[in-house]
């Protein structure tokens, strides 16, 4: 009995260890179909952000409903990882394995996205516009990653141009979430300061559950800035700004792109956003240019009961390049006829700043727009798409 | 500056310390820390928020039904998880709790959704009062500190005065004398909650109206207060509320010296506190609960 057993555990052993590999192997696509997926917090407390995987569901379904692509329909599968690295490298070895993906787009979180970056590009499964912007995706260069956000060091140098040479303010303070996030805006700020010879008259930090922010706010009252720039979550955000009514400071606020879903952010603070200043990585969600009501009006017809906000256009935004790069490959569809029409793709724009991708640079993108929180939550554009001829990647 | 700074951590340090004597309560009685605690404020706010914005009652009426949902949730949360326990060591009452918190947690992220909100507060963060050249009291911070003294007086006669109150003290000190005295232990525990559970709402209002409101707001505060509690010693009501406010004068002026280094302040000051005085600053005996 020991004799037949011994093999036979063997074998089974074989299978087991060796089955992932071989299901990776999978093309992630067919006659028929193109695979593709995103991970997302669809639940938990990060679950706002969820609508950015909703959100390219609408451009898949345009694309699906116009014919596909050369005779190829998208398959899109949605998978929640509760903002939870653990849970994103399940879901994604789950859809790679088992489903055969031929691409990802998006995916919420800097660490979700670091956890499973290589397991991608170890199974040649291309990921476009990852929904953070995060250095260490792009450089050193991956060859299946091609990033669509602006780096967040870009735009706060950015900003805190406009904020010096457009509005003459001289006293810029700067407050800042305590990780890499905060740490990329703050980095931005003072090399554009250092630039203007300026210093920050302030800079403080705050982990991102405190929800007492009396003393932070006293401090930045104290240096007397006239506009404080902050690179925060949304609820920080939300008691900054309530903390500062209390004390009657009112700087100019002004902050990154992820605060930039005004409806949200007036919600929450109950109407104290009107005002503040903030980058974008999109045209505003009430644009009037052709392609966003496009998408308004396919977002009203799919998802009737979505609310159509910046995060959930950001979702079609990181996939517009991968489509762009299907249509271009023709029928003869492989990752690395997909990949070498990613690496060619040039001054390519959809409702996101301008793409230029090539075979070293996978950051696409420098560029944000400006705009101001005007009454009603409406979209005042200060600044156009605006590039950051600083941009030490550029020069790397 | 300075007389600012010891306004706003009296006034978060006041709420700290409401919300600590919800925790106190409990514990008082029944030697149970409820981790639910924060979870069950949060409840019981976003009841208040939905009858708010979908039945636009008045604050008042909003407030009401809101205090009586969280007396049903206290003691529904004492009767479903706590009473069917059997002979459960201070562990078992632990994740009990801590089953419970996530039990209502994912129940708000359902019905509410994770997305923040603002809550529309009947005091105003906003509307403020300049009582001296530079320093200024808001209404929200003037309600935190009324509302403080108020049930501050009410638990001292309610323990000191009241039946039940003695019946409680009774309980907690030794539950079978109670039993044999006559006390229904049961009844007086499942009040109990009923009182914390009401007293966290409230505070957990307070929370709402000067942060967000979300599944998860409840989490950070509760940690506060519960070290705050610690801090002035779990077994007395006033040291809770006077640890509270402590903790928001030493976070304050901590945070404003060294920002960076705030998170952890409070946490710094319970170990050296449980170092040197195990039972907390107020709590007039010492023993081994926490």
């Amino acid at each position: 009995m020991k004799k037949i057993l011994i093999p036979v555990m063997i074998v089974c052993s074989f299978f087991l260890i060796s089955s992932p590999a071989n299901a990776a192997g999978k093309p992630g696509f067919d006659g028929k179909e193109i695979r593709i997926a995103q991970w997302g917090p669809q639940t938990g407390p990060a679950a706002p952000w969820g609508s950015v995987a909703r959100g390219s569901d609408i451009l898949f379904k345009i694309v699906n409903d116009e014919g596909g692509i050369h005779g190829r329909k998208i398959k899109y599968f949605i998978r929640d990882d509760q903002y939870n690295p653990a849970q994103t490298k399940a879901v994604v070895k789950e859809l790679v394995e088992r489903e055969g993906i031929f691409a990802f787009v998006g995916g919420v979180s800097a660490a979700s996205g670091m956890a499973v970056k290589d397991y991608l590009a170890q199974n040649k499964v291309l990921w476009v516009g990852p929904s953070t912007a995060v250095i260490e995706y792009v450089f050193p260069l991956n060859p299946y990653l091609f990033a669509v956000y602006p780096l967040y060091e870009d735009e706060a140098s950015i900003l805190t141009k406009y904020a010096v040479q457009k509005m003459g303010i001289k006293k810029i303070a700067f407050f800042y979430q305590n990780d890499a996030y905060g740490k990329s805006g703050l980095k931005g700020c003072k090399s554009r300061m250092d630039a203007f010879n300026m210093k920050l008259v302030e800079e403080i930090s705050v982990e991102p559950g405190e929800k007492d922010l009396s003393s932070q706010m006293m401090r930045l009252k104290s240096s007397e800035a006239e506009a404080v720039i902050m690179w925060v979550n949304p609820t920080s955000a939300a008691i900054a700004l309530k903390t500062c009514a209390t004390i009657g400071f009112k700087p100019q606020w002004i902050s990154s792109n992820t605060l930039s879903d005004y409806a949200l952010m007036n919600k929450i603070t109950g109407g104290l956003w009107e005002g503040v200043i903030t980058g974008a990585f999109a045209l505003p969600p009430t644009s009037g240019d052709p392609l966003m009501t496009k998408y308004r009006e396919a977002a009203k017809k799919y998802a009737p009961e979505e609310r159509w906000g910046t995060f959930y256009l950001a979702g079609i935004l990181f996939a517009e390049p991968l489509i762009e790069a299907l249509k271009k490959v023709g029928p003869k569809l492989s990752t690395e006829a997909c990949l070498q029409k990613l690496n060619s793709l040039k001054n390519f724009q959809g409702v996101g700043p301008m793409i230029n991708w090539s075979s070293q640079v996978h950051q696409g993108s420098d560029s944000v727009m400006i705009h101001k929180c005007g009454p009603n939550s409406t979209y005042i554009t200060l600044e156009g798409w605006t590039s950051n001829e600083m941009a030490s990647w550029k020069t790397k | 500056m300075i007389e600012q700074l010891i306004i706003e951590g009296l006034a978060v340090g006041a709420c700290y310390g409401l919300f600590g004597v919800a925790v106190a309560i409990i514990y008082k009685t029944s030697d149970v820390v409820n981790f639910a605690q924060g979870e069950m404020g949060m409840i019981a706010t976003f009841v208040a928020f939905h009858v708010l914005t979908v039945y636009n009652v008045p604050f008042w009426l909003a407030f009401i039904l809101t205090t009586a949902f969280a007396i049903l949730l206290g003691m529904l949360i004492e009767f479903c998880f706590l009473r069917p326990a059997k002979d459960p060591t201070v562990l078992g009452f632990i994740i009990i709790t801590l089953g419970a918190e996530m039990l209502l947690m994912g129940l708000a992220g359902w019905k509410w959704g994770a997305e923040q909100k603002d809550f529309p507060f009947l005091l105003s963060v906003q509307k403020m009062h300049k009582i001296m050249p530079g320093v200024v009291l808001n209404e929200w911070s003037i309600g935190v500190f009324v509302l403080s003294i108020l049930i501050m007086i009410f638990l001292f006669l309610f323990f000191r005065f009241s039946k039940l109150g003695i019946a409680m003290r009774a309980t907690q000190q030794n539950v079978n004398a109670a039993k044999i005295m006559g006390i229904k232990v049961e009844r007086v525990f499942s009040i109990t909650w009923a009182m914390s559970s009401l007293i966290g709402a409230v505070a957990a209002m307070f929370f709402a109206a000067r942060s967000v409101l979300d599944p998860n707001f409840m989490m950070e505060p509760f940690m506060r207060a519960f070290a705050a509690a610690v801090l002035g010693g779990l077994a007395s009501i006033p040291g809770v509320v006077v640890g509270g406010l402590l903790m928001g004068i030493i976070e304050n002026i901590f945070g404003y010296v060294w920002p960076e280094w705030k998170p952890i302040v409070a946490f710094v000051v319970i170990v050296i506190v449980i170092t040197i005085k195990p039972s907390g600053l107020f709590s007039k005996h010492y023993v081994k609960k926490v």
